[in-house]
C-alpha cells in the first residue's frame, strides 16, 4: 500500500497543477492517471490561453491565471510553448457590435477592462487578412496560446521535481472512506491519503459518485483541425462573436482551427469519432472569414474526450457530501487557461481553506432540488 | 441508395474483388487515387509509356490482363478519387473535382496497399536518395530513370528495379546487398516448403544472375552504410570485404515493404504484432474480414502478401462480401474458395522463405547514430526523441505531442515504425506492448476548400462513370 498525504485523481492540466502547488508546499502527493498525462483534453485542445470573451463568474480567475501564464516557464523550468499573442473578436456585423457593447456595460460595472471594442480600422490593422465586410472587434491584449501536452507536462514534471509521485497507467477501480483515510483500489495496487482531489476530466462524474457526489456532467469530444505550414498572416488567436469560428497560427505556420464543432466521444472506448459535415462547416466559416484560407491544407483532423457542465462553468468546490474531498473538473472546453490558477485555488482549499476567489458558481451540488 | 460494396484502392486486390463480385452480379463502386487502374505494382501496365514495357517483365505484363479484366467487368471504377477517409461506420469521403464526396455502403474492402520500409541510415533523408519504389514510379508512369544510381538494400524489389534498368540499357553505379549472411541460413529451413512454388523460385534466381551477368559492381554483405554529402548525396559508403565508396547522384534504397498503416489505423481495426514480416498485421479472418465484420482488408495493405497474393485474397474477401450480402451461400462461399485458398497458402510457403531471406537487419531498421533523423518532416534526430522519452514520454502518441515527431504531413508513415521500435528498445519492452501511432484522418493533406464544398452521394453522378471510360 503507497501513502500519502493528498491523493489526486487525473493527470490533466488541473490535477498535474494541484500535485505542483501541494508537492511546493512540502504535501505529500501521489496522482492516479488512467493512461497517460495529457493523454486526452489536457493534450490535445486547441492551446487558447483567453480571458476574453469569459462568463462573468470565471473572470477574476482568469485574469490571475493568466498572469501566472506569462511568468509560467520560469516558474516550472519549463517551456509551455505560450506566446502572448492577443485574441481578436470577429464582429461580422451591426448586431455584433451590439452585443459587444452589452458585454462590455457588464463587464466594467463588475470592474473589468481588459476586453476592448475596436472599431473596422483597428480590427483590419489587426487582421489584414479579415474579410472586408466586417465591422469591428473585441480585443484582450495578454490572451495567447500554449503547447497544451507541453504546458500540463511542464506541472507534471515540476511535481514529480518536489516529489510528487505521478503513476500513469493506473485506473482507479474504487475509492471508499475508511475512518479519515481515502482508499483507492488500482490494477497496481491500493492507495490510501487522508485527502482526495477529483481532477478527472470526462470521467470525473464516476470520481464524484465514489467520494458521494452526484453531478449531472456530460462528455463530448470538441473537434480540431491543424494544417501544414503556410506563410504567417495572422498574429492574435481569432475568434468570432456569433459564428463558430476559432483559430491561431502558430510559429511554425500551422494554423490550428476549432470552433466548438462537436464530434462523437466513445467514453468507455477512450475514443472520440468525427462529424465531417460540421468539420466541413467550421472550414467554410473559416473561408468566409479569411478567404485567404481557401489556400491551406489540412493535415490532421481529432477530437478529444472533454466534460461539460450543463451551465458550462466548471465544479472547483469541496465535496458536498465527504470530508477531504474536492474537486476540479468540467471546464467545459475553456479549462486550459486555467490551469494554473485551479491548482493554486484547488490546493489553498486543502491547505488552508480559503481559495481566496468566490467560488460559489462552482459549487458541485449546485444542481441539487433547491426547496424554497 | 447506399452502395452494396466500395471498394478502396484499384490495386490487383482491388480489381480482383471487383472482378468476382461482378460475377456474381454485384456491382461495385471502385475508388482509387490514380489516373488509372493497377495500383503501384500494376501502375500503368495496360497503357505504358514505355516503348517496350515487357522489358519490365512478365509479372508487369500480366498486370494487363487483370486490368483489362476489371476494366471489362462493370464495376464503377471512379479513377481521381482520393479517398481520405474510411470510418467505422462505413461512410467513406473522397475528394474529386475540387470537391468532398460522402457515401454510405453496407460493405467496404480496404486495399491501401504496401509502403517502404523506412531505412534509417545516416544521410538517408538528403536530397537525392530515394527508394526503390519512388524509381519504379518514375519509370512506369514517366518512364525517367536515373543515370549512374547506387542500388542498396535487400529485397526482390530492388533486384527487380536494378534487373529493369540493366534491361532498358540505363548504366547502374553498383547494386549494394545487404542481405546478412545468416539469413540464407535461416532461409534454408523454408526451402523445401518453398521449392513447392519452383516457377516464384525461379524467377528470383533468374532476375539475380541476369544482374551478376550484366557485370555491374554487386557488394555483398554489406554493413554500415553511410550516404555521403552535406546538402545532396554524393555517394554511399559501406564495407564489403573492406570500406568501399562509390560515388552517385542518385542513391535508391530499399529493404521491404510493410502494410501501409494509416488508414487501416485511423479505422480502429486490430492490428497485431507480426514477428516473421517485423511488421504490424491487419488482424483478420481467411476472408480479410477485420476486427469491424463489414470491413475487410486485402493485399499488402493487411499483411505483405505481393502481386499474386493480393490478387488471390481480392477474390476471397469479395466471395465473403457475396456471402455477407446474401448473394451466395455459406457453402458456395466456402466451395468457391477452396482452391485459392490452397493457392495462398502456397504462396505464403513461398513467402515464409523470402521472408527469412530478406529480414532487414537490426542495424539498418533502427538508426543506429544519436543525430539521425528519425523524423524528416519534423526534422526530429534521434537525440532529440531520446530527450522527449527522458522527459517521460514513453507513448508513441505521447513522444509524438512532445517533440512533434509524425505531426507533419506524411502523418507519421515513415517514422511510426521507427519511433515504436525505439521507445521498444528504450523501454526494455516488446513492440508489441508499446503500440503504435493513433491515427486520424485525412489521409493526405486535404485543402480546406475542398472540405468545405461538402457533399452526400447517394447514386454515382455521370461524370464519375465516365471517368472509368
Amino acid at each position: 500500500m503507497k501513502t500519502a498525504d493528498v491523493l489526486i485523481i487525473g493527470g490533466g492540466i488541473h490535477g498535474s497543477s494541484t500535485a505542483y502547488h501541494l508537492a511546493r508546499e512540502g504535501i505529500s502527493v501521489i496522482l492516479l492517471e488512467k493512461d497517460y498525462v495529457a493523454r486526452h483534453a489536457s493534450g490535445v485542445n486547441a492551446g487558447g490561453v483567453r480571458v476574453l470573451g469569459r462568463d462573468l463568474a470565471e473572470v477574476p480567475l482568469s485574469k490571475i491565471s493568466m498572469q501566472m501564464w506569462q511568468t509560467l516557464d520560469s516558474e516550472l523550468d519549463a517551456d509551455t510553448g505560450f506566446r502572448s499573442t492577443s485574441m481578436v473578436y470577429i464582429a461580422a456585423n451591426e448586431a455584433d457590435i451590439t452585443t459587444l457593447k452589452q458585454r462590455e456595460a457588464r463587464m466594467n460595472a463588475a470592474g473589468h477592462t481588459h476586453e476592448r471594442i475596436i472599431d473596422q480600422r483597428e480590427l483590419r490593422e489587426l487582421l489584414p487578412y479579415v474579410h472586408p465586410s466586417c465591422t469591428g472587434g473585441a480585443v484582450s491584449q495578454q490572451d495567447g496560446h500554449a503547447n497544451p501536452y507541453r504546458s500540463t507536462n511542464a506541472f507534471r514534471l515540476a511535481a514529480e521535481r518536489f516529489g510528487a509521485s505521478i503513476v500513469e497507467g493506473t485506473e482507479l477501480r474504487n475509492l471508499r472512506r475508511v475512518g479519515s483515510s481515502w482508499i483507492a483500489q488500482t490494477p497496481k495496487g491500493t492507495f490510501e491519503a487522508g485527502t482526495v482531489v477529483n481532477c478527472a476530466g470526462a470521467w470525473a462524474d464516476k470520481v464524484a459518485l465514489m467520494i458521494g457526489d452526484n453531478v449531472p456532467l456530460n462528455h463530448a469530444a470538441p473537434m480540431l483541425m491543424i494544417t501544414a505550414r503556410m506563410p504567417h498572416f495572422v498574429e492574435p488567436v481569432v475568434g468570432a462573436v456569433s459564428r463558430q469560428l476559432s483559430f491561431k497560427q502558430f510559429e511554425n505556420g500551422t494554423v490550428l482551427i476549432g470552433g466548438g464543432a462537436k464530434g462523437f466521444a466513445e467514453r468507455a472506448a477512450n475514443k472520440t469519432r468525427l462529424d465531417y459535415e460540421k468539420l466541413a462547416n467550421a472550414a467554410r466559416t473559416t473561408i468566409d472569414f479569411f478567404p485567404i484560407m481557401t489556400r491551406a491544407a489540412i493535415n490532421r483532423m481529432w477530437a478529444g474526450l472533454e466534460a461539460y457542465m450543463p451551465d458550462n462553468l466548471p465544479v472547483v468546490s469541496p465535496s458536498a457530501n465527504a470530508e477531504n474531498a474536492f474537486h476540479a473538473f468540467g471546464f467545459s472546453a475553456h479549462g486550459f487557461q486555467l490551469g494554473p490558477i485551479i491548482g493554486k485555488v484547488t490546493a489553498d482549499m486543502i491547505l488552508t481553506g480559503q481559495p481566496g476567489f468566490d467560488l460559489s458558481a462552482f459549487r458541485v451540488d449546485r444542481y441539487d432540488r433547491k426547496v424554497l | 441508395m447506399a452502395f452494396d460494396c466500395v471498394i478502396v484502392g484499384a490495386g490487383p486486390a482491388g480489381m480482383s474483388a471487383a472482378v468476382t463480385l461482378a460475377e456474381h452480379g454485384v456491382r461495385s463502386l471502385v475508388l482509387d487515387r490514380g489516373a488509372k487502374a493497377g495500383g503501384q505494382i500494376y501502375r500503368y501496365a495496360a497503357s505504358s509509356p514505355l516503348p517496350d514495357p515487357s522489358k519490365l517483365g512478365p509479372d508487369y505484363m500480366s498486370g494487363a490482363a487483370l486490368i483489362n479484366a476489371f476494366e471489362a467487368c462493370g464495376a464503377d471504377h471512379v479513377a481521381g478519387a482520393d479517398v481520405w477517409h474510411v470510418g467505422d461506420d462505413g461512410r467513406i469521403l473522397y475528394s474529386i473535382d475540387g470537391e468532398t464526396r460522402q457515401i454510405e455502403t453496407r460493405e467496404v474492402l480496404v486495399c491501401p496497399g504496401a509502403i517502404e520500409r523506412p531505412m534509417p541510415i545516416p544521410g538517408w533523408t538528403l536530397p537525392g536518395v530515394m527508394t526503390a519504389g519512388a524509381a519504379q514510379v518514375m519509370l512506369k508512369t514517366d518512364a525517367i530513370v536515373a543515370e549512374n544510381a547506387v542500388f542498396a538494400g535487400s529485397g526482390p524489389l530492388l533486384y527487380l528495379v536494378v534487373a529493369q534498368y540493366l534491361r532498358l540499357g540505363v548504366k547502374v553505379a553498383g547494386l549494394v546487398d545487404t542481405t546478412p549472411r545468416r539469413n540464407f541460413l535461416q532461409a534454408a529451413s523454408a526451402a523445401p516448403a518453398a521449392l513447392r512454388s519452383a516457377s516464384l523460385l525461379h524467377k528470383g534466381i533468374s532476375l539475380l544472375s541476369e544482374i551478376r551477368r550484366a557485370g555491374i559492381p554487386v557488394y555483398r554483405q554489406s554493413v554500415q552504410l553511410k550516404l555521403l554529402g552535406q546538402t545532396r548525396v554524393s555517394g554511399l559508403s559501406f564495407y564489403s570485404n573492406g570500406l568501399q565508396q562509390i560515388e552517385a547522384d542518385t542513391v535508391f534504397l530499399h529493404h521491404g515493404v510493410i502494410p501501409n498503416p494509416n488508414m487501416t489505423r485511423a479505422l480502429g481495426l486490430d492490428h497485431v504484432w507480426n514477428e516473421d514480416q517485423l511488421a504490424w498485421h491487419v488482424k483478420t479472418d481467411l476472408y480479410g474480414q477485420s476486427s469491424i465484420p463489414y470491413i475487410a482488408v486485402a493485399g499488402d495493405g493487411g499483411a505483405i502478401v505481393g502481386g499474386d497474393g493480393a490478387h488471390i485474397e481480392g477474390r476471397l474477401a469479395a466471395l465473403n462480401i457475396l456471402m455477407r450480402l446474401e448473394r451466395i451461400s455459406p457453402e458456395t462461399r466456402d466451395r468457391l474458395s477452396r482452391s485459392p485458398v490452397g493457392e495462398l497458402r502456397r504462396l505464403s510457403q513461398f513467402r515464409r522463405f523470402i521472408d527469412r531471406l530478406y529480414r532487414p537487419s537490426d542495424a539498418l531498421r533502427l538508426p543506429q547514430d544519436e543525430d539521425t533523423p528519425v523524423c524528416r518532416c519534423e526534422d526530429q534526430s534521434v537525440a532529440d526523441l531520446r530527450a522527449g522519452f527522458q522527459l517521460g514520454a514513453r507513448d508513441p502518441n505521447a513522444l509524438k505531442s512532445r517533440t512533434r515527431c509524425g505531426m507533419g504531413p506524411c502523418q507519421g508513415r515513415q517514422c511510426g515504425p521507427i519511433v515504436s521500435d525505439l521507445l521498444a528498445n528504450w523501454r526494455g519492452e516488446h513492440v508489441s506492448d508499446v503500440g503504435y501511432y493513433r491515427m486520424r484522418s485525412p489521409q493526405r493533406l486535404l485543402s480546406l476548400e475542398e472540405l468545405s464544398r461538402f457533399k452526400t452521394v447517394s447514386s454515382l453522378q455521370p461524370r464519375a462513370r465516365e471517368a472509368s471510360r
